[in-house]
């Protein structure tokens, strides 16, 4: 039997780890999800967790979401990463693309999320 | 005071309804409805004649209790962008964004930060659409959520009450729903300057393609 698909949803707000997590488990009941509310909450949460996906959001307070993603990115070099955030300034998508992660623009819908856990059902 | 030509005000116009244009979509896609949005109207005001422009012509409209969803810019110029619901109807937005699923009491305990949300999202693909047309990056703070009348909301969100703004004004309508926000942005007369500047160069780009 395949083994549950870990995501990590990154996001001050709480209503959208909310929304981004019902979509989740409407299409996969048993993925294993977990929340943190800042970057540095994230960082401290892969100590003991570790994502397939990370869904991270940009303006946070602290260190923000790009930081945030750059030291994940190293810490976790095979998982899937994507800013999902309300910023769709090329600056921010160029920014993306040097990290080496993706790039999904707010608000969050079941259609984009969709797209962002694709590459987690094509190769589980 | 800085003024405007006739280019220079139409360039003005017709960026921020690009702006608006992609919030609308963001809207939209939050409450899963066609959302219609006014051409924005400039004007120079204090922030009194402000307020009572957004708080509407009599004085009952102006006494309305709002919610407003505010975050700063800076960078290419400044601005304060602020996102205006009336109050009575942000537990119904809330409801259309989580959709039918969330419990009352949970929805009224996370109604004060979706809003936030919501305000983070329509203001920033505005703020974000006017920065990549001018190539520029804008660096928003983190939204502010406030409660009161259109005065109070423009007094929270920085502006000094007798200092002259450029307010450039929308209205959004969520037919479906019948509730009717604006979307403000608020310039001193140095960002002002700074935008101005920035249309220039827009125009010197649109104007060298032609």
């Amino acid at each position: 039997m395949e083994s549950p698909q870990t995501v990590l949803i990154v996001d001050d707000s709480r209503v959208s780890r909310l929304m981004a997590r019902q979509y989740i488990l409407g299409m996969h009941a048993d993925w294993i999800i977990e929340e943190a509310s800042t970057g540095e909450d994230a960082l401290e949460k892969v100590k003991t967790f570790t994502p397939k996906l990370v869904l991270m959001d940009v303006n946070m307070p602290g260190m923000g979401g790009l930081a945030a993603a750059e030291q994940m990115r190293k810490l976790l070099p095979t998982a899937h990463i994507s800013l999902l955030t309300a910023n769709v300034q090329t600056a921010t998508r160029n920014r993306a693309t040097e990290l080496g992660i993706g790039f999904m623009e707010k608000p969050i819908t079941e259609a984009r999320i969709a797209q962002l856990i694709a590459p987690l059902e094509a190769r589980p | 005071m800085i003024t405007l030509n006739e280019l220079q005000h139409d360039a003005l116009v017709e960026i921020f309804n690009i702006g608006v244009g992609q919030a609308a979509a963001s809207m939209s896609g939050i409450v899963n409805e066609e959302v219609t949005m006014s051409v924005p109207s400039i004007s120079f005001l204090n922030r009194a004649e402000a307020a009572q422009l957004l708080g509407g012509k009599n004085k009952l409209d102006q006494l309305q209790r709002i919610c407003g969803v505010s975050q700063h810019y800076e960078g290419a110029f400044q601005t304060e962008a602020i996102l205006m619901f009336p109050e009575d109807k942000s537990l119904e937005i809330v409801r259309l964004m989580v959709g039918e699923s969330v419990p009352l009491a949970e929805l009224t305990e996370m109604e004060q930060e979706a809003m936030s949300e919501i305000g983070n999202i329509i203001l920033n693909s505005c703020v974000g659409t006017l920065a990549n047309l001018f190539q520029r990056e804008l660096q928003g703070s983190l939204p502010v959520y406030h409660v009161g009348t259109s005065e109070e909301i423009l007094s929270a969100s920085g502006s000094a009450s007798d200092s002259v703004v450029l307010m450039l004004h929308i209205d959004f309508i969520l037919e479906m729903h019948q509730i009717h926000g604006y979307v403000a942005f608020i310039l001193d007369v140095s960002a002002l300057h700074d935008l101005k500047e920035q249309i220039n160069l827009y125009l010197d780009k649109v104007m060298g393609q032609g």
